[in-house]
């Protein structure tokens, strides 16, 4: 017994191969659980935060067949795709459902003037730099990068909006090209052959000058 | 010194300081590594291996917060509760406002992004500026977010607010009433507001015995004198240097400390352009003290102490005049002493020229040198027929001399006769003549109320201190120069609830208006005479009253004070000269500071940090002394000297700078500030503390001694050489010549395209595959800028427009040493030297050589092909682009870069600030990183960021864009308007490129030039200014013999040496040249109206 006492157990020997296997699988699982962790995939799309007030783009631009630009009007000139001021709501609801304890926080604004603080769902990094006029103006619709916002009962990140994602459509815009009369229209999609279809995405990226740029300064300044 | 003749063959050789003509080893240094050893050094105790600790922990650390689930944290997007018709959140905004300087008020567009001043233009429809924009007004926008503005009203330095003190004002001032402002004085800084003047009266009618008084450190009181004694009475005069053929500067900067210079920067520039057929330009002598931007851009420069500008003025004024203006100096051997040699034959030069252009010449005074110099220059350009012509004038309301007016409060407060003291703005407990002991004052007074936009050295001693607003936070108006209008207005409202002094005033009259908007609007309609709102509105946006200028006029000068003048100028010259005190004694000059003015910007880190134009010193003020006296003197740069004038003295360091005049000492004002800031504290020297009200701006029989003391001085003179000896294995003086091409303008006549000649290049070809997809010719544009060196006058507007525009941190004085400074753009600085004995003398500067540098946007660019990361590419129009987030700080790019334009950022300065400590009075940054970080930029500095602009963090290489934001800008706005045109007319267009037009995109440096000189635009438009300006046969390429393919080129420069080749006997050579320019002249159609 004694005499044993410095012998290594039998179960010794399976140290080496499974440090072995453990150093093999260790830095695979590290690279899959970072590339599958940090991924926008996981990270970004489905992000549907809490808003304020429970406005639901399903009702209004859906149901009610709202045009975007009613609220978001600064989508074909500037840069960025406002939000609307509390003025823009108290339209409609000073009049409809103003009794409403939804539109409680509304009404604050509205006798105060302070802003409602909305949650921004759709973030890019403060080095990218996303120009909406230039999309919207040149037939690029709301729904390619937005999603069925007019299906949405609360808003969620549909996209990637990664920078690879982006390229993509870079590359290869063809099939988000649209008449910039339907840009806002969600629910369009083009009726006829595959053929047709393709002369018509062709026609409106002939006519517009469409060739995107793929420089980092497109978008990086 | 050097041996001549390193292998240069062109004639010339240039030195960027004297470290480089000594060829000394911090000079070598500096070249061979563009960033000094040690530089990515830590700068404390933390070493390599501590650092290696802490990041290993962090990283391990970081592990355990790893929970969340998004990448970046939520984020609010708060709109408008009701948002202003016309404003759509994103789209900057611009408004004319204007911005009032030592009385003169400037025209500008201040640009807000969602309601935060970020961006100061000059206003293009403002007949001043035209759209450009000095330094100050650029850095302006700064101080508004300055966190160490006051930011409340303060009753014997405890916090009050605006009513408690308005309240207080009421009773106080009620009883003041009662008195009829018995006991009550007024100093205000000078101010050409109209709004302030009818103030001003009516503060005078409500408190008859009240008395005001008005002072400026850097004021014009001798021009305005010497206006008198010529004209009777007082008058402004208004030169135009376009019109003129020769110019002589009797010790005027009028290209730099001048508060038009903006303008007369443009109009000289437009007298230099021998760009038609006849290749003519201006001719400008300088006589001067200090070293100016004025004597640096002249073709006759000769240093002269500015005591003895006055022989030359009388010399000048004995010949074309009358000889009684000479007669006093005539027997003074002194006087004869002043006018030997090279300056002599200058002087006949200068003389022949102005007599040989009557009408179309120009003789400019400095606004320091006494009224009778300025009589004699306005009885000379009266002799050679210039009034009306190149020099007019404008009636100037009376006003009280500045150094009389501050005397006279002076003395009732030491008196105690005043029982209130109101100051508005201004800081004469720091900046008053030191005789008048200022400091102590205030409190001899009964009760003082100080209006300022600091808690500074005069308030802490006031009773009260009301916070002032900023001028973009406020109304107000004022005159230009030349007398045109202005309106400003509000951008935001008061940060700090501070007041302007029209709301001050409104107060302390008692008046029911008090509103800033209501009381410009009253005057405004006083002042055309009628409630004209659409005037109104008009005069509002386009920020000036259009054809509000004073009409000038054409004064007889009056001849009779010549000889009695004369005399004096003679006595003065001989009492105060520094032979009368045995040879010894120094003179010493006071002088503005180019980038602090008088010294209310000194908490301003743009300004601070932006290098002096000439001496290339940054974060100080020093005495600057020519490289004689320092060798009599026995000092070296950074030697701690002790200079007494009189009973004061002070202890400051010298800084030496070539081209000073013989014992003579430059003293620039501004520094060695009291008031506490995060900025100014310790910055310079205080050189007000000698300055007396006998002399304000020059004083002989100083003494100045050594005391053996050292003190750190930091220039940027060396930084960023470009390294030639390694590129070409060549001479540095051997390509000097090619980097920074000139020529006389008598060879640019026979050989119009020397520039092109000044380097060899043998081949156009590459020993490796170029990887060239991006050469003009294809995609859609391709941008490029223009230099004319020839325009350029080296003000450095440009810099501090760039820092602005493109989120530039500053970094602090001792990082500059390191050579760490940010600045995209930078202003290389050559001497050129006379050759004395086979060597080249550092005490004669012939010529000065100023050149911006940008990034050169090479298409063959050697910084992307060292880039193991790609961080620097080019796009299809040209341009290298510099990408921050894929970059992980090799530097490597930087090491290739020939031009060495290339910004590292260490410290993410941004971050820290340029906070400091003081270990034995030695400005140095705070280098306790790891400890002392806070947590965020300051979150009012966040507000100045322009948005369209990355802020880039440390670790990041960063260079000029091309402000590719104003690109991408022009390009989508180009695009859009394609888009939204009607379908037939897009049919019709679609096979032509979407053309953006010339003009539509300016970078920020172009905007503001006032020269002029910066050109940009599309290479593929072939008609494009900057097409046009390539095309041009003074155009030329930096290094070009590497191949690089640069897009930003320069135009040569041109001087116009009354001798060419210049030398000592060159007499005839003027002679012949003379008749041959007049005829020009008279042929050509270069006159510019």
């Amino acid at each position: 017994m004694g005499r044993y006492h410095y012998v290594f157990p039998g179960w010794s020997n399976l140290l080496l191969p499974g440090a072995l296997v453990f150093g093999a699988i260790a830095p695979l699982y590290a690279v899959l659980v970072v590339a599958w962790g940090f991924s926008p995939k996981t990270t970004d799309v489905g992000y549907q935060p809490t808003q304020p007030v429970p406005f639901s783009h399903a009702l209004h631009a859906g149901e009610l067949g709202m045009d975007c630009r009613y609220c978001h009007n600064t989508v074909e000139r500037a840069a960025h795709a406002a939000i609307p001021p509390t003025r823009t709501c108290m339209n409609c609801h000073t009049q409809i459902h103003k009794e409403s304890v939804n539109i409680q926080p509304l009404w604050d604004s509205y006798r105060s003037g302070l802003p409602v603080e909305w949650v921004r769902v759709h973030d890019l990094p403060d080095y990218a730099y996303f120009n909406h006029a230039a999309h919207v103006t040149r037939g690029v619709s709301c729904v390619s990068c937005h999603g069925r916002i007019d299906t949405m009962e609360v808003v969620y990140q549909q996209e990637t909006l990664s920078m690879g994602w982006c390229l993509e459509c870079h590359r290869h815009p063809d099939q988000h090209l649209r008449d910039p009369a339907l840009v806002t229209n969600l629910a369009w999609t083009f009726e006829g052959t595959e053929e047709e279809e393709a002369a018509y995405r062709a026609f409106w990226k002939e006519l517009h000058q469409i060739n995107p740029s793929q420089d980092c300064s497109t978008c990086h300044r | 010194m050097p041996p001549l003749n390193d292998g240069n063959t062109s004639g010339r050789a240039y030195w960027r300081s004297l470290d480089h003509l000594a060829d000394t080893p911090e000079f070598r240094a500096f070249m061979h590594r563009e960033f000094p050893a040690g530089a990515s050094e830590l700068l404390d105790s933390t070493d390599r291996r501590h650092f290696l600790k802490i990041m290993g922990a962090s990283m391990a650390l970081a592990g355990l917060g790893l929970t969340g689930c998004r990448r970046w944290p939520k984020e609010e997007i708060v709109p408008y509760a009701g948002r202003p018709e016309g404003r759509d959140p994103g789209i900057p905004v611009s408004y004319a406002t204007c911005m009032e300087l030592g009385g003169v008020a400037c025209g500008l567009l201040a640009t807000a992004n969602d309601g935060r001043p970020t961006k100061i233009e000059g206003n293009d429809r403002h007949p001043v500026g035209r759209g450009a924009a000095d330094s100050f007004a650029q850095a302006g926008v700064l101080d508004l977010y300055d966190p160490d503005r006051s930011r409340s009203v303060r009753r014997e330095g405890k916090r009050a607010d605006w009513p408690t003190f308005a309240d207080w004002a009421q009773g106080h001032f009620g009883q003041e009433r009662e008195r009829r402002g018995h006991g009550m004085a007024v100093l205000a800084e000078a101010s050409s507001s109209p709004s302030l003047l009818a103030m001003r009266r009516r503060f005078l009618e409500i408190y008859p015995n009240a008395s005001w008084h008005e002072y400026e450190p850097l004021n014009n009181d001798n021009e305005v004198a010497g206006a008198e004694l010529a004209f009777g009475s007082p008058h402004r005069a208004q030169i135009d240097p376009a019109r003129a053929k020769v110019i002589v500067s009797l010790d005027a900067d009028f290209l730099g400390a001048h508060r038009n210079a903006v303008r007369n920067i443009r109009d000289f520039a437009a007298g230099r352009r021998a760009d038609d057929a006849t290749k003519t330009m201006n001719r400008l002598y300088a006589f001067e003290s200090e070293f100016t931007l004025t004597g640096a851009n002249a073709d006759h420069r000769h240093p002269v102490r500015s005591g003895d500008i006055a022989v030359i003025a009388a010399w000048l004024a004995g010949r074309i005049v009358d000889e009684q203006a000479w007669r006093p100096f005539e027997e003074d051997p002194a006087a004869g002493a002043v006018l030997t040699g090279e300056l002599r034959a200058t002087l006949e030069h200068a003389l022949t020229d102005l007599q040989a252009h009557r009408g179309e010449c120009l003789i400019v005074t400095g606004a320091g040198q006494p009224a009778e110099v300025h009589l004699l220059a306005h009885l000379m350009n009266e002799a050679l027929g210039n009034v009306g012509r190149t020099i007019a004038f404008t009636p100037q309301p009376e006003q009280a001399k500045h150094s009389e007016s501050i005397r006279a409060l002076a003395d009732r407060l030491a008196d105690g006769k005043i029982g209130t003291l109101v100051i508005l703005g201004g800081n004469p407990a720091y900046n008053a003549p030191a005789d008048l002991d200022f400091p102590a004052l205030p409190g001899k007074a009964g009760v003082t109320i100080h209006l300022g936009d600091y808690y500074d050295e005069t308030a802490t001693r006031c009773t009260w201190h009301v916070n002032r607003a900023h001028y973009l936070e406020t109304w107000g108006d004022g005159r230009a120069w030349d007398g045109t209008c202005s309106l400003g207005q509000p951008i935001i409202e008061p940060l700090f609830g501070g007041k302007s002094a029209l709301e001050l005033l409104a107060v302390l009259v008692g008046d029911d208006t008090t509103d800033g908007q209501a009381i410009v609007r009253r005057t405004f309609f006083d002042l055309i005479g009628g409630e004209d709102e659409a005037r109104w509105r008009r005069a509002l946006h386009d920020g000036v009253l259009a054809n509000s200028a004073w009409r000038t006029v054409t004064p007889a000068a009056d001849r009779s004070g010549l000889a009695a003048a004369a005399e004096a100028l003679h006595e003065a010259s001989s009492a105060r000269s520094i032979r009368t005190s045995g040879g010894r004694g120094w003179e010493v000059v006071f002088r503005p500071h180019p980038t602090l003015y008088d010294g209310r910007f000194a908490n301003n880190g743009w300004l601070q940090e932006v290098p002096d134009p000439m001496t290339k010193l940054t974060w100080d003020t020093a005495v600057l002394l020519s490289p004689a006296a320092a060798g009599e003197l026995g000092i070296e740069r950074g030697d701690v000297l002790k200079i007494t004038l009189g009973e004061r003295s002070l202890e400051a360091a010298a800084m030496i700078q070539p081209g000073l005049p013989e014992r003579c000492a430059v003293l620039p004002l501004g520094g060695g500030r009291g008031f506490e800031g995060r900025i100014c504290t310790g910055a310079g020297f205080d050189f007000y503390r000698l300055r007396t009200s006998e002399a304000m701006s020059f004083a002989g029989g100083a003494t100045i001694t050594k005391t053996g003391g050292r003190y750190e001085l930091v220039t940027t003179q060396d930084h960023h050489t470009i390294d030639v000896e390694t590129i070409a294995g060549r001479s540095i003086q051997q390509r000097l010549p090619s980097q920074f091409r000139e020529a006389d303008l008598e060879e640019y006549r026979h050989h119009p395209n020397f520039a092109k000649h000044r380097t060899h290049v043998t081949h156009r070809l590459s020993l490796f595959e170029e990887n060239l997809p991006h050469q003009a010719g294809e995609g859609d544009y391709a941008w490029g800028m223009s230099i004319d060196l020839n325009a350029c006058v080296g003000c450095g507007a440009c810099i501090v427009a760039c820092q602005a525009e493109n989120n530039i941190p500053i970094v602090g004085k001792d990082q500059v040493k390191r050579g760490r400074e940010m600045h995209w753009l930078r202003v290389d600085r050559y001497f050129q030297f006379a050759p004395r004995n086979d060597r080249y003398d550092p005490n004669r500067v012939t010529a000065v050589a100023l050149q911006p540098v940008p990034c050169m946007h090479c298409e063959n660019a050697p910084c992307e092909q060292v880039c193991p990361v790609a961080a620097t590419v080019h796009d299809a129009d040209g341009l290298n682009v510099m990408v921050y987030n894929r970059c992980i700080g090799t530097r490597y790019c930087s090491n290739n870069c020939p031009y060495k334009v290339r910004r590292f950022n260490y410290f993410d300065y941004h971050r820290r600030g340029p906070a400091r400590t003081q270990p034995g009075k030695l400005l140095q940054v705070e280098t306790d990183y790891f400890r002392k970080k806070p947590a965020t930029p300051d979150e009012l500095k966040q507000l100045q960021f322009n948005p369209e602009v990355t802020v880039r963090m440390r670790g990041v290489m960063e260079k000029c864009t091309y402000c590719i934001q104003r690109i991408a800008q022009a390009r989508i706005d180009a695009k859009n308007a394609y888009a939204n045109l009607p379908q037939a007319e897009k049919e019709k267009r679609k096979d032509r490129r979407i053309a953006i037009p010339d003009g539509a995109i300016t970078p920020a440096c172009a905007q503001t030039c006032p020269a002029q000189a910066i050109v940009f635009g599309d290479l593929e438009d072939a008609d494009s200014r900057v097409a046009r300006a390539r095309k041009h046969e003074r155009s030329y390429e930096m290094l070009e013999e590497l191949n690089v393919k640069a897009r930003t080129t320069y135009m040569a420069k041109l001087r116009n040496p009354a001798a060419p080749g210049s030398g000592e006997s060159q007499g005839d050579g003027a002679r012949d040249e003379s008749p041959a320019r007049g005829d020009a002249g008279h042929s050509g159609g270069d006159a510019p109206h």
